[in-house]
This record gives C-alpha cells, sequence and structure tokens, in this order.
C-alpha cells in the first residue's frame, strides 16, 4: 500500500473533504489540487484559496476490475466489484482523478455530469481516510 | 417568538435487499411489515452521509452556511467510538468551527435529543442557526434476527426563528431505566437485544406514551386535532402499536411510514419519516412526533406546518431510486465475511 502518514493527509483535508482549490495571483489560473508553484505559469507561488464547485464532466475513464485495484482499494473491489476511476474536468478548468460511485459501472459515459461529495476512500492506521468522490449530477 | 425548521432534506442510500432474500439464507424474515430495506454502500458511513444530507438542507434554506452557531449529530452507529464525530461534517459542509457542535449516540432516541438540543440553542440564541443530522445504519450479527430490519438512511433540519416551514408548538420528554433490549456492552460492535418481547414491549409503550400525553395536556390537544403522527419505527407493526393505544389512526400514521421500504433506521427513523410528513404536509397541518430508544427514553414533539416550501429532494424520490443487491453481496458490503 502506498503509505500516506496521518500528518501529510490530514494537510491535504481542505482539498479532500472541501474541494478547496487555489488560484494564482499572478496569472489567475485555478490549480486543484493544490501545487506549491502555478502549474499554469510555472512562476508564480502566490495563491488565494478558492472554493470550488464540485461540479464538474467525466474527461474520460477506465473500470477497475479484480487484480487491477491498487492494495488500498483491493477490498473494496471484492466487496462491491468493479469500480471506475474518472478524469473530471471541472467546470472551473482542473482536471482532477477520482471514483465516481453510485453508479452502475456500465452507465458512465465520457460527458456525463459529476459532481463532488465526501465518502471514504480507504482505511490506514486504523483510521479512516475521508475523501471525495464523484456521483452523478 | 416563534421558532421551527426553516428547511430539511432527506437521504437514502440506494442499495436495497428485499426480504425475499432473507427469507431465502435464512428460512425466515423477522421484521414485521418491512418489504425491503436500504444498504449503505462500502464507501459510504454514517459521517459521509451526514454530511451530504447536511449540504441539501443547507442549500434548501435563504440562509447561508457560515451562519450556522449550533450543530449536532445523531448516530447509534458511528465509526469511532471515542473521537469528535460532528467536527468531520461540520468543516467537509462549511460550517463555522465556532458553532457548538455535539455527538448524539447512545440509543435510537438521539435524532430527537439533537433536535431539542438544537431548538433549546435557538431558544436561548433567536438570532442563531442551528443544523441537525440523523444518520444511521445499525448493525448487529448476522445470526440474530434482530439484524433483519436493520436499514440505512439520514434526514438534516435548519432550525432557527427565520423562513419557518414548520412551527415547533412544544416538546415533552419521559426517561426511565429499563435493560435487555437493544443494547450494546462495551467493546461489542454489535448490538443485543434478549428478545423479551412484551416486556420490550411495556417499556416502549410507557417511555412514548408518557413522552406523548404530556405534551398533548401541555398543548391541550386531542390526538385526532393532528393530520400526521410520526412514531419510531424499528419496523412497520411497532409505530402502528403505539398510535392506536395514544388514540392516533393508521391513516395519520400513513405520511410517514417509511420502514415498509427502508427498514429500521435507528436514531435517523423519526427524523427521516418527519422528512417524509412534511414533503406531503399542507399549510396548516399538525405533526405529532414521537421517537423511543432503548434503555429507555423517548421524545415528543409538536409541529405546525407554516409554509409549503418543501425539500429539494423528496424522501419518495429519495426511495425510488434504488439498486437491488443479493444476500451474498449484502454480507460482503457489511463486512460481515472476515
Amino acid at each position: 500500500m502506498a503509505h500516506v502518514s496521518v500528518p501529510m493527509y490530514w494537510r491535504t483535508i481542505p482539498q479532500r473533504y472541501k474541494m478547496i482549490g487555489q488560484k494564482c495571483k499572478k496569472c489567475g489560473a485555478i490549480n486543484f489540487p493544490p501545487k506549491g508553484v502555478c502549474k499554469y505559469c510555472q512562476t508564480s507561488s502566490e495563491f488565494e484559496e478558492i472554493q470550488l464547485s464540485g461540479r464538474g464532466k467525466v474527461h474520460t475513464f477506465v473500470l477497475i476490475s479484480a487484480g487491477g485495484a491498487p492494495p488500498e482499494f483491493a477490498e473494496q473491489e471484492k466487496a462491491g466489484g468493479q469500480y471506475p476511476v474518472a478524469i473530471v474536468q471541472l467546470e472551473e478548468g482542473p482536471k482532477v482523478i477520482g471514483q465516481i460511485a453510485d453508479v452502475d459501472p456500465k452507465e458512465v459515459k465520457i460527458d456525463m455530469p459529476v459532481k463532488a461529495e465526501l465518502r471514504k476512500i480507504y482505511t490506514e492506521e486504523e483510521v479512516i481516510r475521508y475523501g471525495f468522490k464523484f456521483v452523478p449530477g | 417568538m416563534a421558532i421551527g425548521i426553516s428547511g430539511y432534506s432527506a437521504y437514502i442510500p440506494r442499495l436495497r435487499i428485499k426480504k425475499e432474500d432473507y427469507a431465502k439464507a435464512w428460512g425466515s424474515f423477522s421484521a414485521a411489515g418491512v418489504a425491503e430495506k436500504s444498504v449503505m454502500g462500502f464507501d459510504e458511513d454514517v459521517l459521509t452521509a451526514a454530511a451530504k444530507v447536511s449540504k441539501r438542507a443547507l442549500e434548501s434554506v435563504p440562509m447561508a452556511p457560515d451562519k450556522v452557531t449550533r450543530f449536532a449529530f445523531a448516530s447509534t452507529s458511528p465509526p469511532y467510538f471515542e473521537k469528535l464525530l460532528s467536527g468531520t461534517v461540520l468543516y467537509s459542509v462549511g460550517m463555522p468551527n465556532s458553532a457548538f457542535s455535539s455527538d448524539h449516540t447512545t440509543s435510537t432516541r438521539a435524532g430527537t435529543e439533537a433536535m431539542i438540543a438544537g431548538f433549546e440553542h435557538i431558544s436561548a440564541n433567536q438570532t442563531g442557526m442551528a443544523v441537525v443530522v440523523a444518520a444511521d445504519a445499525p448493525s448487529a450479527s448476522m445470526w440474530d434476527s434482530v439484524e433483519h430490519a436493520l436499514g440505512a438512511g439520514a434526514a438534516a433540519f435548519v432550525l432557527s426563528a427565520d423562513n419557518l416551514v414548520a412551527e415547533l408548538e412544544g416538546h415533552a420528554s419521559y426517561a426511565s431505566e429499563y435493560f435487555g433490549e437493544r443494547f450494546r456492552p462495551r467493546g461489542n460492535p454489535y448490538l443485543h437485544d434478549l428478545n423479551v418481547k412484551k416486556y420490550a414491549e411495556g417499556s416502549l409503550i410507557t417511555n412514548t406514551t408518557r413522552a406523548a400525553n404530556a405534551l398533548l395536556k401541555s398543548l391541550n390537544r386531542k390526538p385526532e386535532e393532528y393530520q400526521h403522527v410520526v412514531i419510531q419505527q424499528p419496523d412497520a407493526r411497532v409505530p402502528t402499536t403505539v398510535a392506536s393505544r395514544l388514540g392516533f389512526t393508521d391513516a395519520q400514521l400513513a405520511s410517514s411510514l417509511v420502514s415498509k421500504s427502508l427498514g429500521d433506521l435507528g436514531a435517523a427513523s423519526v427524523p427521516v419519516a418527519l422528512a417524509a410528513a412534511l414533503d406531503v404536509a399542507k399549510v396548516g397541518d399538525q405533526i405529532m412526533v414521537i421517537s423511543y430508544g432503548s434503555g429507555a427514553g423517548s421524545d415528543a414533539l409538536s409541529f405546525k406546518v407554516v409554509s409549503d416550501r418543501k425539500a429539494p429532494v423528496k424522501v419518495q424520490a429519495e426511495m425510488d431510486r434504488k439498486e437491488y443487491i443479493d444476500y451474498v453481496k449484502y454480507l460482503k458490503i457489511k463486512g460481515a465475511i472476515v
């Protein structure tokens, strides 16, 4: 399992629980997930925090089946079966990777509208790691 | 000054299992009147459900989440036995960190316990705004017949003195000492029930009728003056028993009898059922609400509907959005196969 320590995970809580992104003070581009240096102008490291809507659409996706899931998601796959992982284009611009929940995997389509909501991602060190997944809507 | 419910919403996880699947697996199904029940997905728990439904309730009112001054969370099936639970929900929904938050977790009465805590806050701070959420997915051993009824659901209410949908007319409570019915000894993840039916019914009837009769007396009301009565639903039969003891009819129960298709929602039972009654209630309707928790206690609350503003997502729509799973998949999702 890719180990993410509790303090390291905690520092990412604003982006994972609330979709807090960054607006570059120089070029105005929106970065999500947050970066050290703006991904777009590559010169500024000054940002203001911005609340993203959590809404977007499926840019592309893949279905993860038995044997394909990383160890932290293996139990989810065994219990619930195949699950979709998508690159979602957020309405503010950035593309982000996330699972699509609450859907029959066969019904996931490119350009399908989705919105982020809080879900259990996995559990490590007996600490439930919550974060966003996307659901239809 | 009138206080009450300014907005509300319910959330029902979309998975369902039918009583026939239980009958196939065990030869019988012991939840009276329940045809199917809701099940949380593998990546859901009561905190994710509470976050979703709190957000929905806040989106239904013309007030901003950063004005919340009180947050109360209720569940009998929290993912941690020690650790603040309400903080997870409060933070993810964007309520202020300075709002006084509380967790209510030790009986199925917790939902109305949280509501009354919210109303007490608004009574004392009439410019305040409270969010109260109940989310539950109780668990028992698969070998125990008490497990059959256990479903999953959530409802949230925004309480204040502004933009009221339903005005609080009054509330009353009754607490007493009973044991052996629906309890979880320390360190045990599953609830127990000694299944002494008549004895448990005695506790249920005593606590609910005393709370409800005290409220009726203080409001100088009769049961027939209410259009809706909402009663704790450990199955679909218990509420009819309590209703008839108090002098309410099955017709008054009809708008809120969600357990037929969702099962026992624990601490969220009365809150989800109240949301269902509010969905169909007309301006001027009166709603009597009666919860019950083993151990034992009951709260009764009386509301008068003052606006026809409804939740953006109806309970009926949540009940209709579903995907059936079989018993083996149910065992896997509930983590019953180790």
